[in-house]
């Protein structure tokens, strides 16, 4: 692998590259699926290739190419300096990249128990025995579970002499109960929906996941959830737990903190932001409850790493400090805009796309409450559990979210199920109304496999740690 | 461009069939090249190309099945993927009725391809790039956006005797254009980049940046709306997604119920894998020729979708509209088609007194798939619609709304229509359309 990257850097520069950089990527992915008591799915898959990103003429070029081979990767870089060629002469000014020091060294996942080392038919056990207790309960028609595990090894070099080597290991998995009636579909999940959580972790992370122990559960759940009154409307306290909290983050903070939707270039697609450069160290994002990090250094997130893709060594920027806008996302060219230094968040999906600002783990630090205190502390409200739709504006303002689960509180005590429950309203109100963070105890980390950005789209796994928060005066309903 | 030719695509999956110990396989061959060429504040800040080939086998025997994979170095990799097939094959449980690999049904049909897409240049990209920045830059305004070209070919082999090739081209030019207190957008989508048009687009999305300048709050509830095809492809394209498929009437989650009405008379979706407004391609992931379905006709609920897996359950015939088997997604529409009406666009805003225009939407997602609740944001044009005149632009609004009744309440359909592709090669061809009321919630 070694060697291609340096046949390609070599190659890059005698075309006349100011800077190119060179990733050699093998994906393994073992994907296993159970519906409705049969196995549904068991796929293995091996993904290899080069990616080349070359700056000829001040503008910039990339071609992937799916051989790991020293005249494809050639020809790769030929074809990623004729692309920078012809885009050059559309450019007002030249690339300019943040000054980084050039790295080398190796980084891996560690992990308690490697995942591949399990066999396929524990995987499988796992995910029947989870079947077979969602099964217990009539009322649920679609039962599936699934779990993922994957191995990246990257290897990065650029024409500024970094060179650095790692090996990403991911395990996931989770289950879905849906129950129906004539006029109703209502599905559990656990531990998360948008069908499974994930870690960069071993096979320790699907132990604890416990998936045969919640399968009863979340059945009974998605039963009751059939009959249960419509989740009350109005203007109401509103308590999130801990996944639903990490989504929030994810789509109000994450995305509106990345630099290059600030500077415009992903204003055709994922759209702006609301958060300005003039508004740094000034605009109150939130109340003084609140305080997010983007922290690549994190243990078990999936966005953990040693460097990004870049070369950048990992890192932990603060966001957003007691509730003031402190910090974005960046790579080294949106960085230079703000003559500042990149926050190491360039990550690529494989090898055929190029890197692009990404989350990395951006998570809502804990505070000083519990999930108890804050229902013991609200008079009227509402208690969600697990999101089932999501949707915000293209500068992250004016957001709708709905959950698969709701709690109505009264006078301190849940007093019932509710369902299609559905909160909105405008991020930074929003998170001002936030009074109470649970800490360190029911504080964990997630993991989001579906963040979806870039043309060509890129489907990104990213980490958010989060735990059960309250907001005050939420504008809530029934879908 | 692609690097393989069919004949050698179709030789790579004999190859890896020949290799099969035992029982009955599948094999996809999936090549694909992809370049895109993407501006902001009228520069190319992207310009990036990819090429791959994969290798997808699917084994059944002894009552198993197992999947394997393989991208990157595919024609040095056959043991490979039959060994990790096989690997997966033999965990999983043995079951008596499993249903056999489809049979060649001995159909053809027409595949969207042009030779100008294919073999598109860099240089050619930043042509098309360059007619929309610099018409933007000419009146003071911004241009973002992206410029793609793509060629995908796919061969079918199996050991039931399916043997099936086809290759398709897909180009877009999408365009944001924004001034001080606004945006507008466009995009054409074609299987022949020469289709993009792209002094339409710069046209169009000037005209629409510079009518949204200043926009004002508008009020919440029902609106009457005229809504452009941008808007409408996400109102079709969900409506499938939720329940077109027959896995999704079978789960109980869909809400066709059908020879009912639940919609304007004047509303017809069709699935039409060879309708030329389209992107015609003639067979799915398992070899079987597409056959047109009629899903909604006159507002009523016609028929839905099948694979193998869902025809052989309801005892019917298959559609062709599998994904890679076996899945758990079921059936998938892929060239959706709404029927168009006889009266020009101009004349659908002309007819309405007071209501809003709708470009496009943003983030649209499902809030309640039985009711066909969606919910999503207006984005880059929302205009006020007075007597029968554009007026003025109005803030982006979310609405939540559920698709059938808003399409009960069709008032109008333009005889023109739009093709939108997406990056799996599902094709959408909508027009735009008039409706009575929709709902807009903040």
């Amino acid at each position: 692998m070694r060697d291609v990257a340096e046949r390609a850097l070599d190659e890059a520069v005698a075309a006349g590259a100011s800077y190119a950089d060179c990733r050699v990527v093998v994906r393994t992915v073992q994907t296993l699926e159970v519906k409705n008591g049969r196995v549904a799915r068991v796929a293995l898959s091996d993904d290899e290739g080069v990616g080349v990103r070359v700056v000829v003429d001040g503008g910039w070029g990339f071609a992937g190419v799916d051989r790991i081979d020293a005249g494809e990767a050639e020809e790769a870089v030929r074809r990623a300096v004729r692309i920078a060629r012809a885009g050059a002469r559309l450019r007002s000014a030249p690339v300019r990249l943040a000054a980084v020091a050039a790295v080398t060294g190796e980084d891996r996942t560690p992990v308690v128990i490697d995942p591949f080392s399990v066999s396929l038919e524990r995987k499988l056990e796992v995910l029947l025995a989870a079947d077979a207790a969602m099964a217990r309960v009539p009322e649920v028609r679609v039962r599936d579970s699934s779990l993922e595990f994957v191995r990246e090894h990257r290897l990065f070099a650029s024409t500024e002499g970094a060179r650095v080597d790692q090996t990403i290991v991911e395990s996931g998995g989770g289950m879905d109960a849906t129950a129906t009636s004539d006029d109703e579909v209502q599905t559990r999940s656990h531990p998360n929906s948008f069908g499974r959580h994930q870690l960069c972790a071993g096979w320790e992370a699907i132990e604890e996941m416990a998936l045969p122990e919640h399968g009863e559960r979340i059945a009974g759940e998605a039963a009751a959830l059939l009959t249960a009154p419509p989740c009350p409307s109005g203007r109401m306290t509103l308590i999130l737990d801990a996944t639903q909290a990490a989504l929030q983050v994810h789509e109000s903070c994450g995305h509106p903190t990345e630099l290059d939707r600030v500077l415009g270039d992903e204003a055709a697609f994922a759209g702006t932001s609301f958060l300005l450069p003039e508004m740094l160290g000034s605009f109150r994002y939130g109340s003084e409850k609140v305080t997010l990090v983007a922290d690549a250094t994190a243990p078990g997130g999936l966005g953990t790493f040693g460097w990004d893709d870049e070369g950048v060594p990992a890192e932990r920027t603060v966001l957003v400090d007691q509730g003031v806008f402190r910090g974005y996302l960046s790579s080294r060219e949106t960085a230079a805009v703000l003559d500042r230094q990149s926050s190491g968040t360039m990550r690529a999906w494989g090898w055929s796309r190029q890197p692009l600002i990404r989350m990395t783990n951006i998570n809502l630090e804990p505070g000083d409450s519990s999930l108890e205190e804050m229902i013991a502390g609200t008079e009227h409200g509402v208690y969600l559990e697990t999101n089932r739709s999501w949707s915000i504006d293209d500068r992250r303002l004016n957001f709708q979210f709905g959950c698969q689960n709701g709690w109505e509180i009264r006078d301190g005590r849940r007093v019932g199920l509710v369902r299609n429950p559905l909160y909105r309203g405008i991020t930074p109100e929003f998170w001002g109304s936030c009074d109470a963070v649970a800490g360190p105890d029911e504080w964990r980390m997630w993991g989001v496999v579906n963040c979806g950005k870039g043309e060509p789209m890129q489907i990104m796994h990213v980490g958010h740690g989060a735990a059960p928060c309250r907001f005050r005066d939420v504008s809530v309903g029934p879908a | 461009m692609l690097r393989h030719s069919a004949e050698e695509c179709l030789a790579l999956a004999d190859a890896v069939l020949a290799a099969v110990p035992e029982g009955e396989a599948e094999v996809r061959v999936v090549e694909d090249d992809l370049a895109l060429t993407r501006f902001a504040r009228n520069t190319v800040h992207q310009n990036v190309a990819e090429t791959g080939l994969s290798l997808r086998l699917r084994l059944v025997a002894g009552g198993r099945v197992g999947v394997a994979e393989v991208r990157g170095n595919a024609g040095g990799s056959i043991d490979r993927l039959v060994r990790l097939a096989e690997e997966a094959r033999r965990v999983a449980p043995a079951e008596d009725a499993l249903a056999p690999l489809p049979a060649p049904d001995g159909r053809d049909g027409p595949c969207g391809w042009s030779d100008a897409t294919a073999e598109a240049t860099p240089e050619q990209r930043a042509e098309g790039v360059a007619t929309v920045t610099t018409a933007a830059a000419a009146r003071g305004l911004q241009a973002f956006g992206a410029l793609s070209t793509r060629a995908t070919q796919l061969a079918v082999v199996s050991s039931r005797g399916v043997r099936r090739h086809g290759r398709r081209t897909a180009a877009a030019l999408s365009a944001v254009v924004r001034g001080e207190d606004g945006a507008g957008y466009a995009d054409r989508h074609a299987v022949d980049a020469g289709d993009l048009e792209p002094e339409a687009v710069a046209a169009e999305v000037i005209e629409t940046a510079e009518r949204n300048q200043g926009a004002r709050p508008a009020e919440t509830g029902l609106h009457e709306v005229v809504l452009s095809p941008y808007a409408v492809q996400e109102l079709v394209g969900y409506l499938s997604y939720i329940g077109f498929s027959a896995l999704a009437v079978e789960e109980r989650r869909s809400f066709m119920r059908f020879d009912e009405r639940l919609m304007s008379p004047s509303v017809g979706i069709r699935d039409d894998c060879a309708d030329p407004a389209g992107s015609p391609f003639p067979f799915d992931a398992e070899g079987v020729s597409t056959r047109p379905v009629t899903l909604i006709d006159g507002g009523v609920c016609r028929d839905v979708v099948h694979d193998s897996v869902t025809a052989a359950r309801a005892g019917v015939a298959n559609t062709g509209h599998s994904l890679p088997q076996p899945n758990t997604i079921g059936p998938w529409a892929t060239h959706l088609v709404m029927d168009p009406g006889a009266v020009p666009a101009s004349e659908l805003v002309a007819g309405v007194r007071r209501g809003l225009y709708v470009t496009r939407f943003w983030y649209v997602r499902v809030v309640h798939p039985l009711r066909t609740v969606i919910t999503g944001m207006t984005r880059e044009g929302t205009f006020l619609i007075e007597d029968g005149r554009l007026g003025a632009p109005v803030r982006d609004l979310r609405f939540t709304e559920s698709i059938v009744e808003a399409l009960d309440r069709v008032q109008g359909i333009s005889a023109e229509r739009r093709l939108q592709l997406g990056e799996d090669g599902s094709s959408v061809v909508v027009p735009w359309l008039h409706l009575g009321g929709f709902r807009f919630t903040s």
